[in-house]
């Protein structure tokens, strides 16, 4: 046998060298998050960076809702003089820099505000506030070109749909509306069964809120409502063994946040522990567009529905926040924090648990102080003004009153 | 807009019924008033405002202020019923073109009185018949103004209310307030129903009387080298004012100011008159303070050969509100405590009223009104942009007009019982004319 020549000697070393230099260039720091999702590659870009803006300064952009490669962005009140709030515009996400397809304007209508795309992406809602409140509801057969099906008005919605939440129970579509108080009627919850989109059947409406309703969540058949002043109220519509349906809930437990104004809520389904916890409530505070808000984020424990307490906030100084998303494979919630931008926050865990310094005077844990903000963003940009944020792959949205649609590098742990 | 018959209609019979009391009442006769008085006024007047929204002017008419107000002494002046009836509900559904007024949902247009805009009764320890001055107390309940602020401006000189009318007065309320005398110094105090009116035939929220108060401390000297003089301070707390129900915001309210007037009735020779006025309203949610606006006002007004003079300068800071289809109305009641931003109105105003002409007991005093207004953002960026809302920054405002009087209307509108100051007799300061 011939002995092997320098080159086959060496070729295995250098195999190994190669292999060492691909594993190191594609490691980054040392807390990098590549080993968490598993991703090897370059370093991603940094959380909450900017890819790309769709502009909108003709009018106020609202909220966001975002599937496949579109998005759909409502508009609000009048802009000067002549920017009326009746526009949804239709985004093509897919490159860089949102795109805009095309404007759908909705007759009868001052303002839009919420907006959301169905979980099985067949349907877009609209909601239409002040004058001829309703739900409007657009078919998605082709996602950039909605086609309205119907439009839900009744005297239990015309004072002015301020959100819309559409969810399945029980396998139904229904459409979750909080109405606005008028002068002469109080605000209510009015449900709404989707089963047949093109005539929506009204099943229950009932008044609610101190002062007022003003938005819900739902999942696994338990219905949350942020009553404002009258705190958050979890109610059995289906899912929580009290013979509650959509048609007929009934109330399970209540709290009453740290100042009330309770705005909305997500309540977050862990993956990764099986953990529903937790209950994140917004609270709306007093805000001078464009220049300043308040509020608080809540974190509120739900293991007893019957009775659920207020454990964590999260704030911001000099802001306050309104809608937020949850990455829940990830444990991240992104929340829109008005002119303060996004605030991506770490919500995996025992968000209850903290050292006394870490908490406030009343006994709640501070997640600032406790390290759990992972990113905000965009910056450098001027003035922003975010409305609502909804993730998809890679990258965050945020609707930005002023501006338009954001697309933004999703944060990581 | 051309005045339609159907509008002037209810005041005929007023036209007709009132002469010979107004006859009466205009000589003035020595010794104590009539024991019932009334009266009647009504402006027509057209106003135009440079741009008025979008780059437009606006053209308008109206008849505006009309109101029908009784005055009735009984018991030696002990007992005193004094209302105001409004009729505005009937004539300013629409609102008044007024840059920069703001309230009750109209904004850039004053709004209209509700129908009762007074209706109270008052039960005073003195009544006429001269006595030395000396404590005095009365206590006073129905619906009215809070002991809160200044005048009304409907009995002050110009036809416009100003921009501060929300900051500086409380008015509409069921109230309830106990006043007490001594010398010059007046103390009220009173509680009312803090929810404003939502329309002209609102009532108001009778559950919530006593949810609000007011305190005024006014020093009057009735003689001497401060005779006329008339310097005020007072407070309240209003209980959701802009959420009829309950559960909007509150409000804390300071005002403090200093009037003057002397020479007779408002169209005598010599009339002179004068006020300063600060007010700030502070909005309240749930126990913090989280909006702030002032105002700082001055008006002056002198009569010459008949023919009144005035003159008013503004600066206030309002706060700017979601608003409807309609332009000039805002979301009422509120679903969030956001505002659009805070607007600085800066507004000077100068008014003349020719001498009146006197025809079958109805005083007729032309009128020409002149404002030239200036909005601008307190903070930028804002979601309210004035010269894109307006077309300008700067807006002209010119009224022209006929005033009408009728008997013996209201002197003065915001004080009942011993804290009106006009007079120590609770009731003589309705015998003279109105201060237009």
């Amino acid at each position: 046998m011939r002995p092997l020549s320098f080159a086959c000697r060496a070729a295995p070393l250098a195999l190994l060298l190669l292999s060492s230099a691909l594993v190191a260039c594609g490691g980054g720091g040392g807390d990098d998050d590549n080993e968490d999702d598993g991703h090897i590659g370059p370093t991603p870009p940094p959380a909450l960076s900017i890819v790309g803006r769709g502009a909108v300064t003709d009018r106020y952009t609202a909220e966001v809702s975002v599937r496949g490669d579109y998005a759909y962005t409502t508009t609000w009140s009048t802009r000067g003089a002549t920017g009326v709030g009746n526009v949804i515009n239709v985004w093509n996400v897919s490159g860089a820099t949102p795109t805009l397809v095309r404007s759908i304007t909705v007759s009868d209508a001052t303002t839009l505000g919420d907006v959301q795309v169905s979980d099985d992406g067949k349907l877009l809602v609209v909601a239409t506030e002040r004058a001829n409140g309703s739900l409007v509801v657009f078919d998605l057969t082709s996602p950039g070109n909605p086609v309205q099906v119907s439009r839900y008005l009744s005297p239990n919605t015309t004072g002015g749909v301020h959100t819309a939440e559409v969810q399945r129970v029980n396998g139904k579509l229904y459409a979750f509306l909080s109405v606005d108080p008028s002068s002469s009627s109080p605000s209510r919850l009015t449900i709404v069964d989707l089963s047949v989109p093109a005539a929506p059947v009204e099943v229950f409406s009932q008044v609610m809120g101190s002062p007022f309703i003003h938005d819900v969540f739902v999942r696994d058949g338990i219905l949350f409502t942020a009553l404002w002043n009258a705190g958050l109220t979890l109610w059995d519509v289906g899912g929580g063994g009290r013979g509650g349906t959509p048609a007929a809930p009934v109330e399970i437990g209540n709290v009453r946040t740290v100042n009330g104004e309770v705005h909305n809520v997500w309540w977050f389904h862990d993956p990764a522990t099986g953990a529903k916890r937790y209950a994140f409530v917004g609270e709306e505070g007093p805000a001078q567009l464009f220049t300043s808000s308040s509020g608080d984020i809540h974190v509120v424990d739900v293991s007893d529905m019957a009775a659920p307490r207020e454990v964590a906030f999260y704030h911001v100084a000099n802001a306050g926040t309104h809608n937020f998303w949850m990455n829940e494979a990830e444990g991240i919630l992104y929340a829109a924090f008005y002119n303060a931008g996004v605030e991506a926050l770490d919500v995996r865990g025992d968000l209850g648990a903290c050292t006394a310094a870490q908490k406030s005077a009343d006994g709640r844990c501070d997640l600032g102080a406790t390290g759990r903000r992972l990113a905000s963003g965009p910056t450098g940009q001027g003035a922003v003004f975010i409305w609502g944020v909804q993730g998809q792959g890679d990258y965050v949205y945020a609707s930005d009153m002023l501006n338009g649609l954001w697309k933004l590098n999703r944060a990581r742990r | 807009m051309p005045f339609s018959r159907p509008l002037l209609a209810p005041l005929l019979p007023l036209a007709l019924a009132l002469p010979a009391s107004a006859a009466a009442q205009m000589e003035m006769p020595a010794g104590p008033p009539p024991a019932v008085m009334l009266g009647a006024q009504v402006v027509g007047l057209v106003t135009r405002v440079s741009p008025a929204y979008a780059g437009r002017d606006f053209t308008e008419g109206y008849l505006t202020q009309p109101a029908v107000m009784a005055h009735a002494r009984l018991a030696g002046g002990r007992l005193v019923l004094r209302a105001t009836i409004d009729l505005e509900g009937l004539t300013l559904r629409r609102g008044e073109l007024t840059p920069g007024s703001y309230g009750e949902g109209y904004v850039d247009r004053r709004h209209p009185h509700t129908y009762t805009h007074e209706a109270v009764v008052t039960l005073a320890t003195r009544g006429d018949g001269g006595a030395p001055p000396g404590a005095a107390l009365s206590l006073t309940a129905g619906k009215g103004f809070a002991p809160f602020g200044t005048d009304d401006p409907m009995m002050r000189p110009f036809v416009k209310f100003p921009a501060n009318h929300h900051l500086a007065q409380v008015l509409e309320r069921a109230a309830v307030i106990g006043a007490g005398r001594v010398g010059p110094a007046i103390v009220e105090a009173g509680f009312f129903n803090g929810d404003e009116p939502v329309e002209p035939s609102s009532a108001p929220q009778w559950s919530r009387v006593g949810d609000s108060w007011a305190g005024r401390l006014t020093l009057a000297p009735r003689a001497g080298r401060l005779g006329g003089l008339e310097v005020q301070g007072s407070h309240a707390w209003l209980t959701s004012p802009e959420f009829a129900t309950g559960g909007g915001s509150d409000q804390r309210k300071w005002s403090a100011s200093a009037r003057f007037e002397r020479g007779g009735p408002g169209d005598a020779a010599g009339h002179r008159y004068a006020l300063v006025e600060w007010a700030r309203t502070d909005d309240v949610f749930n126990g913090r303070r989280a909006f702030t606006f002032t105002s700082l006002l001055a008006e002056g007004a002198l009569t010459w050969r008949g023919t009144r003079l005035a003159l008013r300068g503004e600066r206030t800071v309002r706060p700017e509100e979601e608003r409807l289809a309609n332009p000039f109305r805002a979301a009422r009641p509120h679903t969030d405590a956001a505002i659009l931003g805070r607007t600085r109105w800066d507004v000077a105003t100068a008014h003349a009223g020719l001498p009146a002409l006197r025809v079958a007991g109805v005083r007729a005093r032309p009128l020409v009104e002149v404002a030239r207004s200036r909005a601008t953002e307190v903070r930028r960026p804002s979601a309210f942009e004035p010269a894109l809302f307006f077309g300008s920054e700067r807006q002209w405002s010119l009224s022209a007009g006929l005033r009408l009087e009728l008997g013996a209307t209201h002197r003065r509108m915001g004080r009942y019982g011993v804290a009106e100051v006009d007079d120590a007799t609770p009731a003589s300061s309705a015998r003279r004319p109105a201060h237009h």
